[in-house]
C-alpha cells in the first residue's frame, strides 16, 4: 500500500506544481484580471470536482471499516501485547498463517505504538497502546516468517530499542 | 523609527503599535529558526550514523526542536497578524510586548527544563510521559517544562483577547468581523477586509485551542505534583492533539494574512472580501477544531464516528485552501505583470508549500492509510512541507517586505541564490521524509537501522542546503531590519 500512497501523493503534488507553473509562467505579462464571473465559474467547477472526488474516495476507503474485528465464528487467534518502558510482552508469539489474529494491545505505563513489520521492513499495521485502555487490531498473516514489532509512539530514552519478534508458521508448523 | 502607515480600506492610516516589538520578534525568531534547523540537521546526521549523539541528548534536541519550531511559528504568525490587523483596528501596544515577555519567560523555563533538567518528553508532552521518565529526568524538570509552555500560552491568550477586543470594538461583534452579514444577507455595509475576517476566525479557534491546551497542561502539572491525581489518558490525548493541531494551524492561518496584504501591492489587484472568502474562513474556523481526531486514528477505542469525522474533515479542510486561498492567489497573479523580487517570491513560495503539504496530509488523514503511515517519517514529511516551505517562507517574505516598508529608501531585494538553495533544499528535504515514510521508517528514533542510513544521509544533505540558503536569507533580512529600526 505504501508505494501506491507515495505515487498518488507525488501525482497530486505534481498537479499542484503544474498549476502554479502555468500561472507563474504568465504572471509577468500584463493583462486583465480574470473577470469575477469567470473566476466563480472555474472555482465552482474546482469545488464540485474536489467534492465529488472526496465523496468517492471516502466511500471507497471506508466501505470496509479498517479497524473491523472478526467475530468469534471466524475462529481468530487472540494475542495479548503489553508495552512497558522499554519492552513488549507478547503471548503467544508464534502465530499461524491464514487465520485472523486479533491483537489486544495495552500498556503498563505510558503510550506506546504497536507496529508490525514484515521481513522487507514494510509496516503491515499498527495500533496504539494507551494507558487504561485496550486497543484491538486484526491482521491475517499470509506468509510464514519472522515479523518485527516496533514502538511507533515516542515513549522515552530507549524508545528506539523497543523491538520484539513474532514468528508466523504455516499449517505444517514451519 | 519610521513605521508602516499604509492606509486601510477606510482610507485611515494607522501606525502599527509596538512596531519595534514586531521587528524584534522577527529578528529573534530568525536566529531561533536557524538554531532549531541546526538541531534538526544534527538529529538527521545522528540517524545517518555520521555523527554520534547519545539518545539522551538526541531526545532533548528533539524536544527542543519541536517546541522551538512550534513556538517560533506561532509567534511569527502572531507578529504578522498584529502588524496588519493594526491597519484596521486599534490595538494596544503593550499587549504585544506582554506576549514577548511571557514568551521569553516561557522559553527560559523550557530551555532550563530541557538542557539542565534533562526533560525529553517531546514537545507534545503526551500524558503521562512527563511523569514516567524512566530515570531520564526528574519531575521538577517536567514541571518546569509544563510551566514554561503555560507561560507561552498565557502570552498568546493575551494577544488573542486583545485582538478580539479590538475587532469587536470596531465591528460590533465577531459575527460582523467574520463577514456573516455578507454571507447570510448579502449586505456590503461596513465590509471587513480579509485581514479582519481571518483574524476574527483565528481569535475564535486559537482562543479555544489555547484554553484547552492550558487545561491539559495544568492537569499534567498537578499529576506531576500529586501523582494520585490522575486523568483519563485518552481524554488528555484528545485535549493535547486538539490544542496542538489548532495552535500550529493557527500559525499558518495568521501568516497568510501577509499574502492578503502584500501581494495586492505587487499585482495592483486588491484582495477582496467576497462571499466565498467569508464562507471559507467560517468553514476553516469550524474545521480546524473538528479535524483533530485524525491524530488518534490508531486508537481503536475512539468512537468510529470521530475517526470518520477526522478523515472526512481532513479532506474537506483542503477545499478552502485549494479552492479559495490558492485559487484566488493564482487568479490575482495571472497576467498581473507582477514584478518579482524576494518578497513576492517568498510569499508565493509559502502558499505553494502550504498547498503542496496539504496533499500528503490529506492522504495520511485516511484511516486505512494512517494504519501504515502513522508515526512514520511521512508525518514530519507533510508537516515540514507546509511549515518549512510554507509558513517559514511567508515569514521570510514578511521580513523582506518589512525592511522596505519601514524604510522607504531601501530597495526591495532581488530573488537570490539563497532563495533557490532554501527552496530546492527544502523540497528535497521533505521529499526524503515522505519517501522514508513510504519505506515505513519510524519517526522520533534516535538510532536508525543501517538499512535506513541512505535515506538519512540524503535528508542530511538537503537539510544542509536548506540551512545554507535560510541562513543567508535570515542574515540579509535581519541585518536590514536591524538597520531600519535604528533610523
Amino acid at each position: 500500500m505504501q508505494s501506491s500512497v507515495l505515487i498518488v501523493t507525488l501525482i497530486g503534488m505534481t498537479c499542484v506544481m503544474a498549476v502554479f507553473w502555468w500561472v507563474l509562467a504568465q504572471s509577468s505579462r500584463s493583462g486583465d484580471c480574470p473577470a469575477a464571473p469567470t473566476q466563480d465559474l472555474y472555482r465552482t467547477r474546482l469545488l464540485i470536482g474536489l467534492a465529488v472526488a472526496g465523496f468517492v474516495i471516502t466511500a471507497l476507503s471506508l466501505r470496509q471499516w479498517p479497524h473491523a474485528i472478526a467475530s468469534s465464528s471466524a475462529n481468530p487467534v487472540r494475542v495479548q501485547a503489553t508495552g512497558s518502558q522499554w519492552s513488549w510482552e507478547i503471548a503467544p508469539k508464534t502465530l499461524p498463517v491464514g487465520r485472523p489474529v486479533i491483537f489486544s494491545v495495552s500498556t503498563t505505563d505510558v503510550t506506546h505504538g504497536f507496529g508490525v513489520y514484515d521481513s522487507n521492513g514494510d509496516m503491515l499495521f499498527q495500533t496504539q497502546a494507551m494507558p487504561g485502555y485496550v486497543n484491538q487490531v486484526q491482521y491475517q498473516f499470509e506468509k510464514p516468517g519472522i515479523y518485527k514489532v516496533m514502538c511507533m509512539e515516542y515513549c522515552g530514552l530507549a524508545h528506539h530499542d523497543m523491538m520484539e519478534e513474532l514468528k508466523v508458521v504455516s499449517k505444517g508448523g514451519e | 523609527m519610521a513605521t508602516s502607515t499604509k492606509p486601510d480600506v477606510t482610507g485611515i492610516a494607522r501606525p502599527c503599535p509596538a512596531q519595534l516589538a514586531v521587528t524584534l520578534t522577527m529578528v529573534l525568531c530568525g536566529v531561533v529558526l536557524l538554531l532549531m534547523m541546526v538541531f534538526g540537521l544534527a538529529m538527521r546526521l545522528a540517524q545517518a550514523n555520521l555523527i554520534a549523539i547519545e539518545p539522551t541528548l538526541f531526545y532533548r534536541l528533539m524536544t527542543a526542536h519541536g517546541i522551538g519550531m512550534v513556538g517560533t511559528a506561532g509567534i511569527t504568525g502572531a507578529a504578522i497578524m498584529w502588524h496588519f490587523l493594526s491597519r484596521h483596528v486599534s490595538l494596544t501596544a503593550w499587549v504585544f510586548w506582554a506576549l514577548i515577555g511571557f514568551f521569553l519567560a516561557g522559553v527560559i523555563a523550557i530551555l532550563e527544563a530541557i538542557f539542565i533538567g534533562g526533560f525529553a518528553g517531546a514537545w507534545t508532552f503526551l500524558f503521562p510521559l512527563p511523569q514516567h521518565s524512566g530515570g531520564l529526568w526528574e519531575p521538577r524538570a517536567a514541571a518546569t517544562y509544563l510551566v514554561g509552555v503555560i507561560l507561552v500560552g498565557v502570552g498568546f491568550l493575551l494577544f488573542l483577547l486583545e485582538a478580539g477586543r479590538a475587532i469587536v470594538a470596531r465591528y460590533g461583534n465577531l459575527g460582523n468581523a467574520l463577514g456573516w452579514p455578507l454571507l447570510f444577507t448579502g449586505s456590503q455595509a461596513d465590509l471587513p477586509p480579509p485581514t479582519v475576517v481571518a483574524s476574527a476566525a483565528v481569535v475564535v479557534f486559537n482562543g479555544i485551542g489555547t484554553i484547552v491546551g492550558a487545561a491539559v497542561l495544568l492537569i499534567s502539572l498537578v499529576n506531576l505534583l500529586v501523582p494520585s491525581f490522575s486523568v483519563d489518558a485518552l481524554l488528555a490525548k484528545n485535549m493535547i492533539y486538539f490544542f496542538g493541531h489548532v495552535f500550529i494551524n493557527a500559525s499558518i492561518y495568521m501568516a497568510v494574512i501577509a499574502v492578503y496584504e502584500i501581494i495586492p501591492s505587487y499585482t495592483g489587484r486588491p484582495w477582496k472580501t467576497s462571499r466565498v472568502f467569508v464562507a471559507s474562513w467560517s468553514a476553516v474556523m469550524l474545521m480546524v477544531m473538528a479535524v483533530y481526531p485524525h491524530h488518534l486514528q490508531q486508537d481503536t477505542v475512539m468512537p468510529a464516528w470521530a475517526l470518520i469525522m477526522g478523515q472526512v474533515i481532513s479532506y474537506a479542510s483542503g477545499l478552502p485552501l485549494l479552492a479559495v486561498t490558492v485559487f484566488s492567489l493564482l487568479a490575482y497573479l495571472y497576467r498581473s505583470g507582477i514584478r518579482w523580487d524576494l518578497t513576492s517570491a517568498l510569499l508565493v513560495l509559502g502558499v505553494f508549500g502550504w498547498a503542496m503539504g496539504s496533499v500528503p496530509a490529506i492522504i495520511d488523514g485516511m484511516v486505512s492509510v494512517n494504519k501504515v503511515m502513522h508515526n512514520t517519517q511521512w508525518v514530519p514529511g507533510h508537516f515540514h512541507t507546509y511549515l518549512l516551505v510554507g509558513e517559514i517562507a511567508i515569514v521570510l517574505g514578511f521580513m523582506s517586505w518589512l525592511g522596505s516598508a519601514t524604510e522607504a529608501r531601501l530597495k526591495p531585494l532581488p530573488v537570490s541564490g539563497s532563495f533557490w538553495a532554501y527552496t530546492v533544499g527544502g523540497f528535497g528535504f521533505v521529499l526524503v521524509f515522505l519517501t522514508s515514510g513510504a519505506m515505513s521508517i519510524p519517526r522520533r528514533w534516535a538510532v536508525h537501522l543501517p538499512a535506513w542510513w541512505g535515506q538519512d544521509r540524503l535528508g542530511s544533505l538537503f537539510a544542509a542546503i536548506t540551512i545554507a540558503g535560510a541562513g543567508l536569507l535570515i542574515w540579509t533580512l535581519a541585518k536590514r531590519l536591524i538597520a531600519t529600526s535604528k533610523v
